[in-house]
């Protein structure tokens, strides 16, 4: 009888691991994560409209967000649009522009970046596309993370305004598995504090950090590039992914690394239908 | 005998410690060199790179003492990042909002 009921158990035990005893798979689909993402974060904070993710942690905290609407009186990241849009009209010296790099002449693309690229198979961010024409004609490349690269980003920005995150993932393999890279990033425990990205901007998104609200990870890119007051200047996305690490004690990567990019493009997917309100201020 | 203690504890006080050589100094640092460097870029911790880059300067200013604590330190915490890397290969499944 015993030993009877000890196969039995055995039995048991097999037919659970060949059903889902094994490794779990991390995506069931980048849709059904996506919705399963959205759903998450509108179940937590049912009364901020969906468009309004794009403000980050105003969207989630009211005396924060009335401060915010005191800033935007005069935006701090005005200097930067303007600078943005002075640089972005201006000729190379072979008499082409950022315009001629981009579709619609670079107006109104925001939204649709980052993309992955089916040719070079990797994710290409609006910041590596920016750089990558000005290369293609004879310009040096702008550092990544402030500076000239966040006021032209601006720029762009500003000109996609309200429209909502359109990222696609193509049917290719190699797009499947940077969207993956990037969630597994999002995800996983990194730096001597054993933080993960979604410690902060999902569990416990909305509470403080010091002094800090913690924005909702859905929408979180959209106000990018950002002035922050901690900063005293503007910074791109790079910039923050790297202050980030840096805040969790994990040695940082180089701008644009394929971790990064991937990271974004994650993000992004996450963010769909969430309006980009960049250039934004943050505190 | 409480006069004896007492004598056996100053001794023991005033004996200096044990000063590290530039060999052990050096030991230590590949040690810690090793270890970084087993910790792929992304999984890396701040504080590891701080004390491995102490120990290099350390070294470079031939105080030994100090640069074997810090590529010591610089180990540790490198292989502990490591194991933190190795854990999440899994873990972060868990953690996936679904």
């Amino acid at each position: 009888m015993t030993i009877r009921r000890a196969a039995c158990w055995v039995a048991v035990a097999v037919a659970a691991c060949l059903l889902g005893g094994a490794a779990p798979s991390p995506a069931a689909s980048p849709a059904a994560d996506q919705k399963a993402f959205q759903d998450y974060f509108t179940g937590r904070f049912p009364d901020v409209p969906f468009s309004d993710f794009a403000n980050g942690p105003y969207a989630v905290n009211a005396p924060m967000r009335k401060q915010w609407e005191d800033i935007m009186q005069f935006p701090p990241y005005d200097f930067a649009l303007d600078e943005g849009k002075t640089a972005f009209d201006t000729a190379f010296a072979n008499g082409k522009s950022y315009a001629d790099c981009f579709s619609n002449r670079g107006l109104g693309v925001r939204q649709t970046f980052p993309y992955f690229d089916t040719k070079s198979g990797e994710v290409v961010t609006l910041d590596l596309a920016i750089n990558r024409c000005r290369t293609a004609n004879g310009e040096k490349p702008l550092p990544y993370q402030t500076g000239m690269m966040a006021s032209i980003t601006a720029y762009m920005a500003e000109t996609s305004r309200d429209k909502p995150f359109d990222i696609k993932i193509p049917d290719d393999p190699r797009a499947r598995s940077a969207y993956e890279d990037g969630q597994k990033f999002f995800y996983s425990r990194r730096g001597q504090l054993n933080f993960s990205c979604a410690s902060c901007h999902a569990g416990a998104a909305g509470q403080r950090m010091r002094g800090d609200i913690l924005a909702p990870a859905l929408g979180i890119l959209a106000a990018f590039p950002i002035y922050r007051s901690d900063w005293g200047s503007m910074g791109t996305i790079d910039r923050r992914f790297t202050t980030c690490s840096l805040q969790m004690r994990a040695a940082p990567l180089p701008p644009q690394d394929v971790a990064y990019r991937n990271l974004e493009y994650f993000l992004s997917y996450m963010s769909n239908g969430v309006p980009i309100s960049g250039p934004g201020t943050r505190p | 005998m409480k006069s004896f203690i007492l004598f056996v504890l100053l001794t023991a006080m005033a004996l200096p410690a044990h000063a590290a050589s530039q060999a052990e100094a050096e030991a230590a640092l590949a040690g810690a060199s090793q270890a970084e460097a087993s910790a792929t870029p992304g999984n890396r911790w701040v504080p590891a790179e701080a004390a491995l880059n102490a120990a290099k300067a350390a070294i470079a200013s031939k105080d030994w003492d100090r640069a074997v604590t810090q590529a010591t330190k610089a180990r540790s915490l490198a292989l502990r990042s490591v194991e933190q890397s190795k854990e999440q290969e899994t873990a972060w499944h868990d953690a996936v909002i679904r």
